[in-house]
């Protein structure tokens, strides 16, 4: 279970973005962070991700607390993270990226596993394997990027925009694998834009507002004045 | 004479390739300049003479310790100087200019240690030449080119293959990503110090057996190893080594007109030429969806 108390976070020497923040995400769970551009979202991810400068609170997944530890060793912790963007590595073949995503795990026979595991889920990157990842399409990116996450087993996965620039069907395909993941039991934080998709799949809601938790709730949100004026226009 | 310049740009881009080689590894990782490499290779190749010449030991195990010297001086300068600066999240500039404040505080060290006349090692004997079809090439050049190219053979399976080339190559791609999937990017900075300075040790004695050390040597090399990243795309070695032997056939196809005292000024027009009109690079991909 990840618990984010009183987070108070920015960029370097910028200003607070997050002013005083607690989100939850309880084992099982998808837990959605929505809101207006500039409201935090990411930056509460980036957080729990140590690429950011948190000022105050804390963040404690399972009993560790995780402010102050390097990005590198949260991945033994059992979190990964799918950053915004499809981000991969497009120089290295499909393959080479599902091995990076198991770079701390030792057990070669794992990895090969868990890859021919991924390799039954997503058919495309098996057929795709050996070609370069910036060859593939922004869908099949993007599943790449989740596949990587996926390499380490973890328990808590960590998502920023994962439709954002996708086609509606690559996206459609993107929620329905993040239900599946969920369905084998990790817990899923996910950010989105796409206010409406991520609230329909998840368990509970959070609205971010100017840095601050303006609504929690289930997907009764969306009937929520707040909700209706931010997404779907004046009311 | 054709295939004698070409026998000759061969000679000279192998060492230059040894030299985009470290360089292109070390700056493909961090991301800055490291013009000190230049310095760390003058450095190697007076450690050899140091060890063999001076004090005696057999040639190649002074090779080897000066070779291991270099990889030493390179992890060093990015523990000591350049670490303390990325804490303070120094931009690039700030972190090439001191870059090039330790290439100049190398070369006084040189001047200082060692004094201002060139310096040869004479282990071979470079007069006698081989006659090989049109072609004179000396025992030594051959054992030049040869090791060169294996080195360079040898670091890209290293690079192809292994799990720590993989995790170079990852953080060269996307170091926040890296970082995501557990690759520590300080862990992977120093290997990359240590593997490209390596290759500068290497570097520093082929040159020293075929050319004379000198305090500023390394400038000069650096040059035309920057030259050569440029040529061919600095975000990655193939580019470097790419445009290292290129460069060696230009300057040395460029000679057969000119005096050969415009082979630098030969370097520098290519350079201004690719900074102007291809800065990413032969093999490089324009920079424009990051």
């Amino acid at each position: 279970m990840l618990t984010i108390k009183n987070l108070k976070a920015g960029y370097f020497s910028g200003p607070d973005i997050l002013h005083d923040v607690d989100i939850e995400v309880r084992p099982g769970e998808i837990v959605s962070l929505i809101g207006p551009n500039g409201a935090g979202k990411s930056t509460v991810l980036r957080s729990i991700f140590g690429q950011t400068d948190i000022r105050a609170g804390s963040i404690k997944f399972i009993e560790t607390e995780l402010v102050g530890l390097p990005t590198h060793s949260l991945i033994n912790l059992g979190i990964s993270f799918v950053p915004q963007g499809r981000q991969i590595f497009g120089t290295m073949t499909v393959h080479e990226n599902l091995e990076m995503g198991a770079f701390t795990q030792k057990d070669k026979n794992l990895i090969k596993q868990n890859i021919e595991g991924i390799f039954k889920r997503f058919p495309i990157l098996r057929e795709k394997s050996n070609q370069n990842a910036s060859n593939l399409s922004g869908g099949q990116q993007q599943i790449l990027a989740i596949a990587r996450a996926l390499m380490q087993n973890p328990k808590l996965l960590l998502m920023d925009e994962p439709s954002l620039g996708l086609s509606p069907k690559a996206m459609h395909e993107i929620f329905e694998v993040i239900q599946e993941i969920n369905k084998e039991g990790v817990m899923i934080l996910i950010v989105e834009q796409n206010a409406r998709a991520a609230v329909e799949i998840s368990n509970r809601t959070y609205l971010l507002e100017m840095g601050k938790v303006a609504l929690e709730g289930g997907s009764d949100i969306l009937k929520d004045e707040k909700v209706k004026k931010i997404y779907f226009g004046r009311d | 004479m054709f295939y004698q310049i070409l026998v000759n740009g061969l000679i000279a881009g192998a060492i230059y390739a040894l030299v985009a080689a470290g360089f292109s590894l070390i700056y493909s990782t961090v991301k800055f300049v490291h013009f000190a490499h230049g310095g760390v290779i003058a450095l190697s190749a007076y450690m050899l003479y140091l060890f063999y010449s001076m004090l005696g030991l057999p040639f190649w195990l002074a090779a080897i310790v000066a070779i291991l010297s270099g990889s030493i001086f390179g992890v060093a300068i990015d523990y000591f100087i350049y670490r303390p600066l990325r804490k303070r999240r120094a931009s690039p500039t700030i972190i090439l200019v001191a870059s090039v404040s330790v290439l100049l505080l190398l070369e006084s060290f040189n001047l200082i240690f060692f004094g201002a006349d060139v310096k040869s090692i004479n282990f071979l004997d470079i007069g006698t030449g081989l006659t090989l079809g049109p072609v004179i090439i000396t025992s030594l050049q051959i054992f030049i080119v040869a090791s060169s190219i294996s080195l360079l053979i040898l670091l890209f399976a290293f690079m192809k293959y292994t799990k720590m080339g993989k995790a170079m190559r990852a953080v060269a791609d996307n170091k926040s990503v890296a970082e995501i999937v557990g690759i520590s990017s300080e862990r992977i900075y120093t290997w990359s110090f240590a593997l490209g300075s390596l290759i500068a040790g290497f570097a520093a004695v082929l040159i020293a057996l075929e050319q004379n050390i000198e305090p500023t040597m390394g400038t000069a090399l650096m040059i035309k190893g920057f030259t050569a990243s440029i040529i061919g795309g600095v975000e990655s070695v193939a580019g470097g080594v790419l445009g290292a032997f290129l460069l060696g056939l230009a300057e040395n196809l460029g000679i057969w007109w000119l005096p050969s005292s415009y082979k630098d000024a030969i370097a520098f027009v290519i350079l201004f030429i690719f900074l102007l009109f291809r800065p990413e690079g032969i093999l490089g991909v324009k920079k424009s969806n990051k």
